[in-house]
C-alpha cells in the first residue's frame, strides 16, 4: 500500500486553536482532495492545542455525508493526537455517522453536493 | 424630541431574579432612541461580575439606537468590581487593576473571533490565581466555553457580535463564566430551521437533550451542548440557559428546572458555573488508546 499523504492540521489552519468551522472547511478540502485521487491521509494533529466538535464537524464529520464509510475507514488515519482529542474526533464520528444513517439526509445532501459541482461545471 | 430618563437597577445576581431583572430593562430599553439614559444603580448593592455579559449585551443593543447610557451613583464596592472587570470602561471611568484575581474580563467579540476567543480565555485563566484548578478541569473548561462560544456563532445569527464576562468566587470555589448573544434566539431558531413551535422554555430543553440538531444540511452537529452537559454534570457544577423568554436550570446534583420569563432577553446566555475544587481527573492518560472508528 502507499504511503499515506500527510496533511498537517496545524498548517493548513495556521494556528494552534483549530475551533473555527471556517478553519475546518480548509482541512475538509484538502481531505476531499487527497480522496478524490484514492490517495490515503494521515491528518497529523502535532502541535494542535484545541479542538471543538464545531471545527471536526466540518473537517471530518461532514465527510460522512458524501463518502462511504468504508472508503474513509480504508482512506484515513490520525497520528500525533491526544488521547482527549481523540475521544472527541470519537464523538464527532460517532454523531456524525448518526446524522447521516437517515437515507433521506444522506441522498439530500449527496445530490446537493452533487447538484452544486455540476452547477459549477464539474 | 430627545427623552431623558432614569431606570433604576436593584442588585444583579446569576439567577432567575438577576435575568428577569435584565429582560425587563431590555423591554424598557426597547422604548427609546436617541434618549439620554441614566441607570440608577444607588440600590444596586451587588453585581454578579459574570452578569456584565447580559447586561452588556442589552445596553449595548440600546447604544445602537443611538441612545446615550449613563452608570450613576453605583454604590463603591460595586463599581469597584465593574472598574477591575473592565466593564465601566465603556461607560466613562478608568480600569482599576484586579489584585484579588478574581475577575475574568468583561468583552465583545465578533462572531468571526473563535481564535481570539480562544487566545482571551488562556490569557484570562492563565492569569488568575486558581491554583485549585487541575489540568484536566481547566482543559474542559475551556473547551466548554468553546463549544458556547461556537454554538453562538453557528445558530444565533447575531449581527452585534457575543459577550463574555466570568467571575472567580474564591470562598465558593466556583467560577463563573457567561456568554450572552444578541441573535434570534432557541425557540425562533427551532422555528425557522426544522418548523418546530415551542414555547421558550421547552425549546432550551429540546436544545439540550440528547443528540437533537436543527442542522439539515451537510454538517452535522448536535455534539456541543451535549459533551458539556456531561462535563458539568461530573463537575456538580450549575449550567443556566435563557433564551427569549426561556429560563432553564441545570443544578449541581443533576436536577433540571424551566419556566418562562415575563420580559424575553432578545438573544440568548448560557452561564456555566463549575466547581473549581473538583478532583475528577478529566483527563485520558496518553497511553490510554482511544480507536478512532472511520
Amino acid at each position: 500500500m502507499d504511503k499515506p499523504i500527510p496533511l498537517k492540521i496545524y498548517e493548513i489552519v495556521g494556528s494552534e486553536f483549530c475551533v473555527a468551522a471556517d478553519d475546518g472547511q480548509k482541512v475538509y478540502d484538502q481531505i476531499v482532495l487527497a480522496l478524490k485521487r484514492d490517495l490515503q491521509v494521515q491528518l497529523s494533529f502535532l502541535n494542535v492545542k484545541r479542538l471543538t466538535s464545531a471545527f471536526l464537524n466540518v473537517a471530518i464529520g461532514q465527510l460522512y455525508g458524501e463518502f462511504p464509510e468504508g472508503l474513509l475507514s480504508s482512506h484515513l488515519s490520525v497520528a500525533d493526537m491526544e488521547a482527549d482529542d481523540r475521544e472527541l474526533l470519537k464523538r464527532v464520528i460517532e454523531t456524525a455517522k448518526a446524522y447521516f444513517k437517515d437515507p433521506a439526509r444522506f441522498n439530500r445532501v449527496r445530490n446537493r453536493v452533487l447538484g452544486e459541482k455540476e452547477d459549477a461545471g464539474e | 424630541m430627545p427623552n431623558s430618563i432614569s431606570l433604576p437597577v436593584r442588585p444583579i445576581y446569576s439567577n432567575l431574579a438577576g435575568y428577569s431583572q435584565i429582560g425587563e430593562l431590555a423591554t424598557r430599553l426597547d422604548h427609546y432612541e436617541f434618549s439620554s439614559i441614566s441607570l440608577d444603580m444607588r440600590q444596586m448593592g451587588w453585581c454578579d461580575g459574570n452578569m456584565c455579559a447580559p447586561l452588556g449585551a442589552v445596553l449595548y443593543r440600546a447604544g445602537r439606537d443611538l441612545n446615550d447610557i449613563d452608570l450613576r451613583d453605583i454604590p463603591s464596592s460595586v463599581e469597584n468590581l465593574l472598574r477591575k472587570n473592565g466593564f465601566l470602561t465603556n461607560y466613562g471611568r478608568v480600569y482599576l487593576e484586579d489584585t484579588f484575581s478574581s475577575t475574568i474580563q468583561y468583552q465583545r467579540f465578533e462572531p468571526q473571533d473563535d481564535r481570539i476567543f480562544s487566545y482571551y480565555l488562556d490569557e484570562q485563566l492563565r492569569n488568575k490565581a486558581i491554583p485549585e484548578m487541575s489540568t484536566g478541569l481547566h482543559k474542559r473548561f475551556i473547551e466548554g466555553l468553546m463549544e458556547i462560544f461556537s454554538n453562538a456563532v453557528l445558530h444565533s445569527e447575531t449581527k452585534m457580535g457575543i459577550f463574555v464576562c466570568g467571575q472567580y468566587f474564591h470562598q465558593q470555589h466556583r467560577l463563573d463564566f457567561t456568554i450572552a448573544d444578541l441573535g434570534i434566539g432557541i425557540r425562533q431558531n427551532l422555528l425557522d430551521k426544522i418548523g418546530l413551535k415551542l414555547p421558550a422554555d421547552q425549546a432550551i430543553d429540546w436544545a439540550v437533550e440528547g443528540s437533537n440538531t436543527t442542522k439539515r444540511g451537510p454538517i452535522p452537529g448536535g455534539l456541543g451542548l451535549k459533551l458539556l452537559r456531561e462535563f458539568i454534570r461530573l463537575n456538580h457544577g450549575r449550567l443556566q440557559i435563557i433564551s427569549d423568554t426561556g429560563y432553564w436550570e441545570q443544578f449541581p446534583d443533576g436536577r433540571k428546572e424551566m419556566t418562562l420569563l415575563s420580559n424575553r432577553f432578545p438573544g440568548t446566555v448560557v452561564n456555566i458555573e463549575i466547581n473549581t475544587a473538583d478532583q475528577n481527573s478529566y483527563q485520558l492518560s496518553s497511553e490510554q488508546e482511544v480507536d478512532i472508528p472511520f
